[in-house]
């Protein structure tokens, strides 16, 4: 008997870790495979915004979850041009662009947003009905995840098979190792660059909607409350390589759903206080590997330039 | 010279006319007039001496946060944390008027304003120490604590700060007259504005003619030859971040006493992100921040203005930004690009 809750227990642990970690997984991905040809983005946050409220907004309008995550993903892609267009093609600072964009995503969610505010939608159908919530270990797996988490860790393992596989993936690791070499052997980087961007722009447009039409099923002003930051840290961790970014995403999401549980439990810690923790996880993490950084490698030499080890 | 200063107009004229162009679509999409609105815009932000201390009211933190990016940046160190450096100093400035809120004037105000800034000082100073000893990105630690900031305000005033006699409203104690930075001139613009320009005369000052910006300089461009001329990176590093960090936190917690009057949540829209975007059309010069600042805050109180006169959302402002930051990049990039391929 004894067994059995424990089992119960850590199905719904497990649950809890994959539904909070599933956006994070899908917005880390984008922005690994976008510093992997030699660009930072800091504007995944803006993006992510502009996915969440877009994805909501047209999961409301049509009813169907499915059309509003396609939605917010194609809106993710939208702004993440104006992130191709100021770094490929006016040479701006990718700094300063990633943070125009994230404005941007601010100014027009919080404008545009207004007008869905208080909606609700019906989020994706979960794995299985509630017939097997009996199930051990299971069956609350089953019964609170949707197909959405095993489609984003499904695209992770695919995306680290594609870089590390395939012809075009080595192309894309060309470029973030050396511009000029990649130009040599006769691939386009630039195209290549701009493939990059737009892929982490429709990647965090996805996190985004399964943020607001899959997970909190809500919108609100500011929502994805600095994921998109906190992804462009985890990407640092996760050494620029897909296949760790599941496990990395995968123990954040673990402290985060920790500390739902913590909040659930009536401790007497502020809510406001233990919703520091992630920022703070995702910091020392970053430290952590940061001061190791000479003896783990793994950044992609272009990006020495905007976001590293400077001389 | 002479190129560079034609090309840095070709940018200006260039980014002006985009953003223009960007805005008249944006008022045009919303269904405003965009001519009529933007001249109401200038009206609001500079129409009259009412409108014109209102954009100085927001100008004020915004150049501070300026500064607090400039600095860095002298030493090749992008930091966004201006947010979370306020925050934290209208924390540590707002416990100061909490824990003795019966002292007079002369002890409190400074008391209480040296704390504010020593809190963004030490906010910030961590993102440096992370730097210097760690290698840490600083935009990223910024960028995080930026958040955390936020949420320990909202800590502390639903929490152990909470006036039990504000009907739940989760904020401090009024603040008391000897909390109370002096406005001037008889409006709401105060003495944080003041600071900030003579801060940003005095930098300008420090950077460009003194042994000290040689120091940064060199260490901006190549570190081992900084390192030779006895340059200290970790020292420097701290030393800017602590003192941008300062002036950040001194304008949170100008923000707190002279504008809210307590502390409670919403006390910047934004001011450190706008201090960004501030710093950046100014090239990072000290000087040129302070009109570029005030030209973004009458952008801001404009905003305002228009979402009690047109019914626009304030919201509006932000994309004006957005789309202004966008514009000057796009342009800066162009032309240095062009530049480069001819010079």
């Amino acid at each position: 008997m004894a067994e059995a809750e424990v089992l119960a227990v850590a199905g719904s642990w497990v649950a809890a870790m994959l539904r909070s970690s599933t956006p994070l997984m899908m917005v880390t991905l984008g922005e690994t495979l976008t510093q992997r040809v030699g660009i930072v983005n800091l504007g995944v946050e803006g993006q992510m915004l502009c996915g969440a409220c877009v994805g909501f907004a047209v999961a409301a309008q049509t009813g169907s979850p499915v059309l509003g995550l396609a939605a917010g993903a194609a809106a993710g892609v939208l702004l993440s041009l104006v992130h191709a267009a100021l770094c490929l093609g006016c040479d701006a600072n990718q700094i300063g662009s990633g943070i125009a964009v994230f404005t941007l995503g601010l100014g027009l969610t919080s404008y545009f947003g207004r007008a869905v505010i208080g909606g609700r939608v019906a989020g994706l159908a979960p794995l299985a009905g509630a017939d097997y919530v009996s199930v051990p270990f299971a069956g609350p797996i089953l019964t609170q995840l949707t197909p959405i988490a095993l489609i984003a860790i499904a695209v992770v393992l695919l995306a680290g098979l594609w870089l590390y596989r395939t012809r075009t993936g080595l192309n894309w690791r060309i470029v973030g190792e050396s511009f000029q070499t990649a130009r040599a052997l006769g691939i386009q980087p630039m195209l290549v660059q701009a493939h990059g961007i737009l892929i982490g722009g429709l990647l965090s447009g996805f996190a985004g909607a399964i943020l607001s039409v899959d997970y909190t099923q809500t919108w609100a002003n500011e929502m994805t409350k600095g994921r998109g930051f906190v992804a462009v840290g985890l990407v640092i961790v996760a050494r620029w390589n897909p296949f760790l970014v599941l496990p990395v995403v995968l123990l954040f999401g673990l402290s985060e759903a920790a500390t739902l549980r913590l909040q659930a439990t009536g401790l007497a810690l502020s809510p406001y206080l233990i919703s520091c923790l992630p920022y703070i996880v995702c910091l020392l993490c970053v430290v952590v590997v940061s001061v190791r950084e000479g003896r783990i490698g793994g950044m992609p030499a272009e990006l020495a330039s905007v976001f590293g080890r400077r001389r | 010279m002479k190129a560079a200063s034609k090309v840095g107009f070709v940018a200006i004229v260039g980014g002006c006319a985009t953003f223009l162009v960007a805005a008249t679509i944006f008022l045009f999409t919303i269904g405003q007039p965009p001519l009529a609105t933007l001249a109401h815009m200038a009206i609001y932000a500079f129409g009259d001496g009412y409108s014109l201390s209102e954009s100085l009211v927001k100008a004020t933190p915004i150049l501070l946060c300026a500064l607090a990016v400039i600095l860095p940046a002298r030493l090749g160190l992008i930091t966004v944390g201006g947010e979370g450096q306020l925050y934290f100093g209208a924390l540590t400035g707002t416990a100061v008027v909490v824990s003795f809120p019966a002292q007079p004037m002369f002890i409190l105000l400074p008391a209480m304003l040296l704390a504010g800034a020593i809190g963004g000082a030490i906010w910030s100073g961590i993102a440096g120490l992370l730097r210097a000893k760690c290698n840490v990105n600083e935009t990223i630690s910024t960028l995080l604590m930026n958040y955390v900031a936020v949420l320990l305000v909202s800590y502390a005033i639903y929490g152990a700060w909470k006036d039990p006699t504000s009907l739940g409203w989760p904020a401090t104690i009024p603040f008391p007259k000897a909390a109370t930075v002096p406005s001037v001139f008889g409006t709401r613009v105060h003495a944080g504005l003041v600071v900030g320009v003579v801060a940003a005369v005095v930098l300008h000052i420090a950077v460009t003619y003194t042994r000290w910006g040689i120091a940064l300089r060199v260490l901006a461009g190549n570190r081992k030859v900084a390192a030779m001329a006895g340059f200290d990176f970790v020292r420097q590093t701290l030393l800017v971040m602590a003192i941008g960090g300062a002036l950040a936190g001194f304008a949170g917690i100008c923000e707190t006493s002279a504008i809210q009057g307590r502390l409670q949540a919403g006390i910047s829209v934004g001011y450190g992100l706008t201090g960004f975007l501030v710093a950046w059309l100014s090239g990072q010069h000290f000087l040129r921040a302070i009109p570029i600042a005030i030209l973004i805050g009458g952008l801001i109180a404009a905003g305002d203005a228009l979402q009690l006169y047109s019914k626009i959302p304030s919201a509006s402002a932000t994309i004006l930004q957005g789309l202004l930051f966008v514009a000057a990049l796009g342009a800066g990039g162009l032309a240095g690009r062009r530049n480069a391929r001819h010079g």
